[in-house]
C-alpha cells in the first residue's frame, strides 16, 4: 500500500472512509444474521448508515454537571482510536499501511483505548445507568483483556515477531493456526465478542436493567461516533483474528470470506445464549479464560522450547 | 400503593420506570444498591389506574361482561368468565354442560397463550431474545386457534350471562388437535432449554429462592405459589365450569427458585394440553345458553377462578335492578409483589428484570383503587367536586 499517497490512505482508502462505510456494512450483516438466527426479517441494508445519518444531524443533548470537553471528546478519541488502529492491521488482505515492529501491542492497546473512552464518558455523564453501566464496561475490560491479549500472543510466539503483517504472513503460509492453537483460537474470537459488548456479553449496554449503560446520556453526534467507533474495531477485530488464526489474508477475496465466516459463527453465538451477568462474565475469564490461555501459551513454548 | 422492604439509609439508587425498557407496562422501583449488589427495593404502583370497578356500576348486567374482558389484556376470558359464573350464581341459572366445557377450552388455551408470551419476556429479561422470538413466533398458533373460535386474537367475548356464544364443531376440533400437537413438540424443546442450557440456567438457578413457609406467609398464588411448593390451584380446590368433570392435574415443584417457576409454567401447559384433548373427545352435548333474566335478584356472589397468573377473585353485589351495586376484583398479580420485594435483597441487580417478571406481573391488572397522600391531603371519601377541585389544583 506503499504506493498511494499517505493522505489518501489515511482518510479515504483503505483507512477512513472506506473503512466506516466497511464498518456499517459489517454492522448490516451482523445484525441481519442475527436476526436470521432468531427468525426475524432484520434490517435492510442500508439502515446503519440511515441511523449514523440520522444520529449526526440531531441535536446533542448535553446532560447539566458533566465535564462539557471530556463529553464531546471522548467519542472523538474513541473513533480515532479506532481508526488508527486500523492502520496496522491487514485490512481488505492489503498490507498495512503503517507498519512497524511491535505494531501488535499498538493495535491492541488502541483497540482498549475504544473501551477506556466508553468507560469514561459513562462515568462522566452524571445518570445513574450510566454509571453502572460504566463500572460493568471497565470491569469487562479487566476480565476479558487478558486472555485476549494471551490468546493474540499465541501466534505471535509462533511467527517470532510482533509484526502483525509479519505474522500474517507467516499464517498464510502456514497450516491455519485454529489447527495448531485450538484453545487460542477459541478465546480469541469470545474475546472478541466480549470486547465489542455482543451479546452474551452485553451486560454493560443490558437494557432491561440499566437502560443503555455508559452511553445511557449520549444523542446525536456524541452517539454516532461511538457507534461507528465500534463498527470500525468490528472490522478491525474480525480482520486481526482471521489474520491470525484462519490462514491469514492475503488478497481482498480473502478477507471478505474470512471475516464474513467469523461474522456468520460470533452472530450464532450471540444468538445461542443468555446474557451473562457481570459477575458470571469475570468468573468465566479469570477462571476459565486465562487459564486455558496460559495453557495454551505454555504447550507453545514447550513446543518452542523443542523446536518442534 | 407503595411496598418497601429497606434495610440501610445511605443508598445508591437505581430507578426502574415508570418509563423503563424493562418494563411494557407502567410501575415504579427503586432498587437500592451497593456495587451490584441490591440493597434494598421498594414499589409504587397506581399509574394506570382506569376506574373499571366504578365503571361497572353505571353499566347493565350485559354490558359489564365485555367492560371487564378489557381489565386485562392477556387473560381477558377468565376475567369474563369469573363474572358470569358469579352472576349465574346469583340469578340461580347454571350454563348447560357444552357451555361450560367451551369455557373450559378457551381457558385452558388462553393459559397457553399467557404462559407462552410470559415465556418469552422473561427470557428477554434475562437478554436471552432468541427463545423470546421462538416462543413468542410458536404463540401464534395457538392465537390462531383462539381467532378460529371467536374472530378475536385478544378479547374473544366468548361469555354470555348463561352460556357461551361460539360452538365448537369438528372442524375446529381437528384444527385444535392439530395445533395442540404442534404446541407440546415445541414445549417439550422449551423445557430442554430451561433445564439444560447452561448460560440460562445460570441465569435462574437458585435465583430468588423461596421457601414454602415464606411462600404461604407472604401470600403467594398461583404458579409462582405452586413453584415453592404451595398447593393452591383453584381448579382443582373448588372446580367451577367443567373442570369437576374433567379434573385437573395441580402442577407443584419444591424448589422455589426462578427455575422452578419457568418449569411449573411450562408442566403446567402439558396439563392444560391434555386437559383440552380430553374435552375434545368427550365432548357433552347440549344446548349453549340458558335464560338470564334481565333484573338479577339482590343479594351477594364470591366467584373465584384460576387465572393464568393465580387465583382471581370477583365480589360481585346486586340490588336486584338491571345494574351491580358493586363489583369489587382482586387479581392475582397483586398477591405476588411482595415476593419480589422480600427476594430482590441480595440478588445482583442483573437478576431484577428476570425476578421482577418471575411472578408474570400484570400491571394495569392489579390497579384496583388510588389513595391520594400528596400534599398533606388524606381523605379516603372524595366528592366529586372536590376531586375536580382537586385535579384543577394538582395541574396547576
Amino acid at each position: 500500500m506503499n504506493n498511494l499517497p499517505p493522505i489518501i490512505s489515511l482518510l479515504i482508502f483503505p483507512g477512513g472512509l472506506f473503512l466506516m462505510a466497511m464498518g456499517l456494512a459489517f454492522e448490516w450483516a451482523d445484525r441481519k444474521l442475527v436476526a436470521q438466527f432468531q427468525n426475524r426479517i432484520g434490517p435492510r441494508w442500508f439502515q446503519p448508515l440511515a441511523d449514523t445519518v440520522k444520529l449526526l444531524a440531531k441535536e446533542e443533548i448535553m446532560p447539566a454537571g458533566v465535564n462539557s470537553t471530556l463529553f464531546i471528546m471522548l467519542p472523538v478519541v474513541a473513533v480515532a482510536a479506532a481508526l488508527t488502529a486500523s492502520l496496522n492491521v491487514p485490512l481488505f488482505g492489503l498490507t498495512p499501511v503503517y507498519s512497524f515492529t511491535g505494531d501488535l501491542v499498538v493495535a491492541l492497546y488502541l483497540m482498549s483505548l475504544m473501551t477506556l473512552c466508553m468507560g469514561l464518558a459513562g462515568a462522566n455523564s452524571n445518570d445513574r445507568f450510566s454509571i453502572m453501566g460504566a463500572t460493568r464496561t471497565l470491569t469487562q475490560l479487566f476480565s476479558y483483556e487478558a486472555p485476549f491479549l494471551l490468546a493474540l500472543l499465541g501466534p505471535a510466539i509462533a511467527a517470532g515477531t510482533w509484526n502483525i503483517s509479519e505474522i500474517n504472513t507467516y499464517a498464510g503460509n502456514n497450516l491455519w493456526m485454529v489447527v495448531t492453537q485450538p484453545i487460542g483460537a477459541i478465546i480469541a474470537i469470545i474475546g472478541l465478542m466480549g470486547k465489542l459488548e455482543l451479546p452474551p456479553f452485553d451486560a454493560p449496554e443490558a437494557e432491561t436493567e440499566i437502560v443503555s449503560g455508559a452511553m445511557t446520556e449520549y444523542s446525536g453526534r456524541g452517539l454516532a461516533l461511538f457507534h461507528i467507533g465500534k463498527d470500525v474495531e468490528l472490522v478491525v477485530g474480525l480482520t486481526l483474528v482471521t489474520a491470525f488464526y484462519f490462514g491469514g489474508l492475503a488478497n481482498p477475496l480473502f478477507f471478505i470470506v474470512k471475516t464474513l465466516g467469523l461474522l456468520v459463527l460470533t452472530a450464532g453465538l450471540q444468538s445461542l445464549f443468555a446474557r451473562l451477568r457481570i459477575d458470571q462474565t469475570v468468573g468465566m475469564w479469570w477462571r476459565i479464560g486465562a487459564l486455558m490461555a496460559m495453557l495454551q501459551l505454555l504447550i507453545l513454548v514447550i513446543f518452542k522450547g523443542f523446536g518442534l | 400503593m407503595t411496598v418497601e422492604a429497606h434495610t440501610k439509609t445511605e443508598k445508591f439508587i437505581v430507578p426502574i420506570g415508570p418509563q423503563h425498557p424493562a418494563l411494557k407496562e407502567p410501575g415504579h422501583f427503586e432498587f437500592s444498591v451497593e456495587g451490584e449488589i441490591v440493597t434494598g427495593a421498594s414499589i409504587r404502583l397506581g399509574f394506570v389506574h382506569r376506574g373499571i370497578e366504578k365503571g361497572t356500576e353505571v353499566r347493565n348486567w350485559t354490558q359489564n361482561i365485555y367492560i371487564l374482558e378489557r381489565v386485562c389484556g392477556i387473560c381477558s376470558h377468565v376475567h369474563a368468565t369469573a363474572y358470569v359464573l358469579g352472576v349465574e350464581q346469583l340469578a340461580g341459572v347454571t350454563a348447560p354442560p357444552r357451555a361450560q366445557a367451551i369455557r373450559t377450552i378457551v381457558g385452558e388455551l388462553e393459559r397457553i397463550h399467557s404462559h407462552m408470551l410470559w415465556l418469552g419476556v422473561a427470557a428477554h429479561e434475562g437478554g436471552f431474545d432468541t427463545l423470546f422470538m421462538y416462543s413468542w413466533r410458536d404463540r401464534e398458533t395457538v392465537m390462531d386457534m383462539l381467532e378460529a373460535i371467536s374472530g378475536n386474537r385478544v378479547h374473544y367475548s366468548v361469555n354470555l350471562l348463561g352460556g357461551v356464544k361460539y360452538d365448537i364443531d369438528q372442524k375446529l376440533t381437528d384444527q385444535f388437535l392439530k395445533g395442540l400437537e404442534f404446541l407440546e413438540e415445541r414445549l417439550t424443546h422449551y423445557m430442554k432449554v430451561v433445564t439444560t442450557d447452561e448460560t440460562f440456567v445460570g441465569r435462574t438457578k437458585d435465583i430468588g429462592k423461596m421457601p414454602k413457609d415464606e411462600a404461604y406467609m407472604l401470600g403467594s398464588i398461583g404458579p409462582t405459589g405452586r413453584a415453592s411448593g404451595v398447593e393452591r390451584d383453584i381448579r382443582v380446590d373448588s372446580p367451577y365450569a367443567a373442570y369437576g368433570e374433567f379434573p385437573i392435574k395441580m402442577v407443584t415443584d419444591q424448589a422455589g427458585d426462578l427455575q422452578a417457576r419457568f418449569i411449573v409454567r411450562i408442566k403446567e401447559l402439558y396439563e392444560s394440553i391434555r386437559e383440552i384433548r380430553e374435552i375434545l373427545g368427550h365432548m357433552p352435548e347440549s344446548e349453549l345458553t340458558v335464560k338470564v333474566p334481565r333484573r338479577i335478584p339482590a343479594g351477594e356472589a364470591f366467584s373465584r377462578v384460576e387465572a393464568p397468573r393465580g387465583e382471581l377473585v370477583y365480589f360481585l353485589k346486586s340490588n336486584g335492578t338491571d345494574t351491580p351495586e358493586r363489583i369489587k376484583i382482586r387479581t392475582p398479580s397483586l398477591c405476588n409483589w411482595s415476593s419480589i420485594i422480600n427476594y430482590a435483597v441480595g440478588h445482583k441487580l442483573a437478576d431484577m428484570p428476570m425476578l421482577l417478571a418471575g411472578i408474570d406481573p400484570c400491571f394495569s391488572c392489579n390497579d384496583r383503587s388510588v389513595t391520594i397522600t400528596k400534599g398533606g391531603v388524606h381523605q379516603t371519601n372524595w366528592t366529586w367536586e372536590q376531586l375536580r377541585q382537586y385535579g384543577i389544583e394538582y395541574y396547576r
